[in-house]
């Protein structure tokens, strides 16, 4: 379960995030839609603890991100947008490693980690060091190292960017896995179409604020458009982010 | 706490795979004993060729027969000059030659100044043995042949000696030698700086470059211990690289005919080095925490690359210094971190009474330096310049 109120950040003169707030419950995909520099990012690493907000406040499981960040950190995944690997290291010490920084030791992690790796199915890389892996294979161990602590609140920042057909179609049938286990899932995307596809709540961000929120249904009826296209172009007022 | 040890397990097997940085630092750390051996092999040679007679090229030995005879008197080996004696002096030919010119018996007989001439390359560091043992015995023969005129004319010699210079030299045999030793703290520390480098660039600018440093720090524990669990993992590299010099200088005295190059014995034994290796472990902890706070905010492994390894250069510059003036173990020395140890490991090494009061105190202030160092490079960690760069 995961809170926001009034969310803002800046950099220098620059207002990157202006008094966001919405909610994303447990067994629901939530999105953050909206365009390239709108701020979904920035909210995103509030809410994993990485920056701290100039005002406003979040709460992750009744966590504030401010006051509690250790406990916050306990309860998320977090996929970032920097997802490096270390080379040196295989997948499965790549893996190791998180879940021995959550605490995690002994026979329970090298189970979770050999549940991940199937789960996954990256059986075939799992000994290998990561040093060359594809972009898909390097997703794959990012995704493990994520939820080596089957954290409850999942926080994936634009997971499909940069992935060929088939994985993208992985990643999405991953997202809804998470919806299944009764997980809160938390996603960044700038593309409508795979937002409309998964989520249950559409978060749409313009220009640093909130410019809709609901459910696609609430959407059509907030925006008047019989099209979901067409709700968000009304809604971030522009069209970027529907032609891919 | 215990999550400081995961992130120290972590970072030495990911450095220790990194087989080409450390073996690289390896060879950096025999770099010392090796120069110092070859030099020690070099300028022994000269040493060595100063106990040996003294071969003296002289043109127109004919007209000063008693000169030759009291050159060689005291051993030195009289050669005919070469056709051109400044031409073979400046070739290299030859270190030194005497020209007596013609008139020289008619000055001498006559109780004038008869002048010769010596010619040589002052430049020449290598020929300043033969030098200034000819010159010196020339010298020589011209006061004692003075002093006998003045006798004959029933002046007593003393008239001469308004003073006598009584030389008191408290150099030990060993302190030539000790020029030679008084580098090593100097490559001591560069060869610590060095050995943690690799390791403290590629967990920190390393990790920003590859983008792991992101996801790294949303992991449940304090950024702070992050940063001390990277600097403490750099240790056991520096403290390697230390060893592996050490155990080569202790190789170079061990098997260099050190006794017969320099014509002395180096005290260096177990005993010495071990104190020695002690005395630098505080460095090893302070390097650590100045490249910690230093790779924290450069913003690319190839920037933190420049100058990184040379960071241990500043401290160990006094140490070069050292090895031509000498600095007394005052207790201001001590406080300065890195000056004095290094001041510390020449006494260790002249086998001078050292103070343990010295020892402690030069430990503490390096090590709250570290400290402070690592405060610094914490609060760095907290901020979120950071994850920006």
């Amino acid at each position: 379960m995961i809170e926001v109120q009034g969310l803002s950040k800046s950099f220098g003169k620059v207002q990157a995030v202006k008094g966001v707030s919405f909610s994303a419950r447990d067994g629901q995909i939530t999105g953050l839609l909206g365009p390239n520099g709108a701020g979904k990012s920035t909210t995103l690493r509030m809410l994993y603890t990485l920056l701290k907000p100039d005002d406003g406040s979040a709460q992750i499981d009744g966590f504030d991100v401010r006051q509690n960040p250790i406990e916050v950190q306990k309860r998320i995944g977090v996929l970032a947008d920097a997802r490096g690997l270390y080379p040196r290291l295989t997948s499965r010490e790549n893996i190791r490693y998180y879940g021995r920084l959550h605490g995690m030791e002994g026979e329970a992690l090298e189970k979770q980690i050999s549940s991940l790796v199937t789960l996954l199915d990256m059986q075939s890389i799992a000994d290998r060091k990561t040093e060359g892996f594809s972009t898909g294979e390097k997703l794959k161990v990012a995704i493990a190292r994520t939820l080596v602590h089957n954290p409850q609140n999942v926080l994936l920042d634009e997971p499909t960017n940069g992935l060929d057909v088939m994985s993208t179609r992985a990643m999405r049938q991953f997202v809804l896995r998470l919806r299944e286990e009764g997980k809160c899932v938390l996603f960044t995307s700038q593309v409508m179409q795979e937002v409309a596809a998964l989520c249950d709540q559409i978060v749409i961000i313009s220009q640093g604020s909130v410019s809709a929120n609901g459910s696609p249904d609430d959407l059509r009826k907030q925006t008047g458009k019989e099209n979901l296209e067409d709700a968000f172009v009304a809604a971030i007022g522009s069209e970027e982010g529907l032609m891919q | 706490m215990k999550k400081i040890w995961v992130i120290i397990q972590k970072e030495v097997l990911d450095n220790l795979r990194d087989t080409r940085s450390w073996t690289t630092g390896v060879f950096w750390a025999l770099f010392g004993p090796l120069i110092l051996g070859g030099m020690i092999m070099l300028l022994g040679n000269t040493i060595r060729e100063g106990t040996e007679a003294l071969v003296l090229p002289v043109a127109g030995a004919e007209h000063a027969p008693n000169l030759i005879a009291f050159l060689e008197q005291q051993d030195v080996v009289i050669k005919p000059a070469p056709e051109d004696p400044q031409a073979a002096v400046i070739a290299g030919d030859i270190n030194v030659a005497l020209i007596i010119p013609v008139g020289y018996g008619e000055n001498f007989s006559g109780g004038e100044t008869a002048s010769v001439q010596l010619v040589f390359d002052s430049t020449r560091q290598s020929a300043m043995m033969d030098i200034s043992r000819a010159y010196d015995l020339l010298e020589g023969y011209g006061s004692y042949i003075g002093l006998l005129r003045l006798s004959l004319r029933g002046v007593s010699p003393e008239v001469l000696h308004v003073i006598q210079v009584e030389e008191v030299d408290t150099a030990t045999p060993q302190s030539q030698a000790l020029i030679f030793l008084s580098m090593l703290p100097y490559f001591i520390i560069f060869v610590i700086f060095n050995g943690a480098s690799p390791v403290i660039t590629d967990a920190t600018a390393g990790e920003r470059e590859r983008g792991s440093l992101e996801p790294l720090l949303i992991n449940p524990l304090p950024r702070g211990w992050v940063a001390i669990g990277k600097m403490i993992s750099a240790m056991p590299f520096a403290t390697f690289n230390l060893l592996i010099t050490l155990v080569g200088f202790a190789a170079i005295f061990r098997f260099l005919p050190i006794e017969k190059l320099l014509g002395v014995q180096i005290g260096l034994d177990i005993g010495a080095l071990t104190s020695v290796f002690l005395i630098c472990l505080p460095i090893v902890i302070l390097a650590c925490a100045i490249q910690t706070l230093i790779a924290s905010f450069s913003k690319t492994t190839k920037e933190a690359g420049t100058y990184l390894p040379f960071i241990g250069l500043i401290p160990s510059l006094p140490g070069l210094a050292l090895a031509f003036l000498p600095v007394k173990s005052d207790l201001w020395t001590m406080l300065i971190p890195t000056f004095g140890q290094q001041i510390l490991i020449n006494q260790f090494l002249r086998t001078e009474p050292i103070s343990g009061m010295n020892i402690l105190i030069s430990a503490v202030v390096t090590i709250l330096l570290s400290v402070v160092i690592t405060f610094i490079a914490i609060k760095l960690y907290e901020g979120e310049r950071i994850i920006m760069g």
